[in-house]
């Protein structure tokens, strides 16, 4: 019994300091981003812009996301304080307002990560000056990193 | 012919008395015990976001086998930069205890062995405040009250022992396994009472525990002796061999 005690105590000992001890770094994602592929509008084929812009207006200042040459895609993160954001894309050139809305709640990054704000895309709708479709792919926007939106042009 | 046949079952008692007597038996008490987790306290002064007060309950059901039940309550509160987070409840569990020391090494005092449970987890959890920054800027927001039921098996090796009669000291190592937050996939808690982080599958740590013992029945125990059968078939062999040698050498002789 004795032997077995003494065994066992300094397992005891280090499972009591590795509990202790769990104030570590976040290491995680903690910023869910609206991932967006841009296709071809007809054929459906994976389109490259030759430049690609994504800001929005603010009362007080523009939000520059993206800007970008030769992109096939490209991802934003939502407003976390809003249930709709509102984004500028300018694909070469030409300027199209894609608004989107979506429902949000809290999710659980880790203890260390804290928390973070993901969403679910509600429904959007967008100017067609040089966008032909805007559809939603996934409507889960989340650190999984799945693309959500296919963007014809 | 009539004392013939009695000298006869004469022998075969003889013969048959080592069998007799190689069977043998110990007599075990089995008890009921009732105790509390001195670990929970102690860690309070460690850990300071946690409170955790435990009490345990066992009954013997045979030399090795014990059912037990333990109920918990605990809280948490923990306060960070980036989110305040608040849960308490209670959890229960039940299970058995294997012994793995023999009955007559034991002699219901001691215990070394292994114990498998089911945990439920009745818990409210809050975040009063999370602090959130992304390119959009920072803000706050909150996770109002919500009760939840968790659920995990737990695993624990341990020892105990006879402090002195009446009374026992042992502690367990535990490892258990989440089954479900019962939280849903956003909201895992931070702490689940009576299991630990929510987020971690596993969760591991250490009960300390003293416990009050009632003898409530004595039981026989069977001990089964152990068999040298290498040694018989040697000596057995030895005899044969002697025998040889020794007819060899009444050949020679």
């Amino acid at each position: 019994m004795k032997s077995l005690t003494h065994i066992l105590l300094p397992v005891l000992v280090m499972v009591l300091c590795l509990s202790s001890c769990s104030d570590q770094p976040c290491y995680e994602e903690t910023d869910p981003l609206m991932n967006t592929v841009l296709l071809v509008s007809g054929t459906g084929e994976l389109a490259k812009a030759d430049s690609l812009r994504v800001y929005t207006y603010r009362e007080t200042d523009t939000l520059k996301f993206v800007k970008v040459t030769g992109a096939s895609s490209f991802s934003v993160p939502l407003d976390p304080a809003s249930d709709e954001s509102v984004f500028m894309i300018t694909l070469n050139g030409v300027t199209d307002t894609a608004w989107i809305r979506y429902s949000r709640r809290p999710h659980l990054v880790s203890p260390e990560c804290g928390y973070t704000i993901v969403s679910e895309i509600t429904g959007l709708n967008t100017t067609h000056n040089i966008i032909d479709t805007l559809i939603i792919e996934n409507k889960s926007v989340n650190l999984d990193g799945q693309k959500n939106l296919h963007l014809f042009y | 012919m009539g004392r013939r046949t009695c000298i006869f079952f004469i022998s075969l008692f003889i013969l048959a008395e080592p069998v007799g007597r190689s069977q043998d038996t110990v007599t075990v008490p089995l008890h009921v015990r009732a105790g509390f987790d001195l670990a929970g306290p102690v860690m309070k002064l460690v850990n300071r976001d946690l409170i955790s007060y435990g009490i345990v309950a066992s009954a013997d059901i045979n030399s090795s086998l014990a059912v037990t039940a333990g109920f918990r309550y605990s809280s948490f509160n923990s306060s960070e930069v980036i989110y305040d987070f608040r849960s308490r409840g209670l959890s229960f569990t039940a299970g058995t205890d294997y012994n793995f020391i023999k009955a007559n090494v034991s002699k219901g005092k001691y215990y070394a062995g292994i114990g498998l449970r089911y945990g439920l987890s009745f818990y409210s959890e809050e975040a009063p405040m999370i602090r959130y920054t992304n390119e959009w800027g920072a803000g706050e927001t909150s996770v109002p009250l919500k009760r939840h039921t968790g659920h995990y098996l737990e695993i624990t090796p341990g020892v105990r022992t006879d402090l002195f009669p009446g009374v026992t000291v042992g502690w367990n190592l535990y490892m258990r396994l989440l089954i479900s937050a019962g939280a849903g996939k956003d909201l895992k808690p931070v702490w689940m009472p009576g299991y630990g982080p929510g987020t971690a599958g596993m969760s591991t740590g250490a009960e300390y525990y003293i416990s009050f013992t009632i003898p409530y029945r004595k039981i026989k125990v069977y001990i089964k002796p152990k068999v040298r059968e290498s040694e018989d078939e040697e000596n057995e062999g030895d005899q044969t061999n002697t025998g040889t040698s020794t007819s060899g050498s009444g050949i020679r002789f």
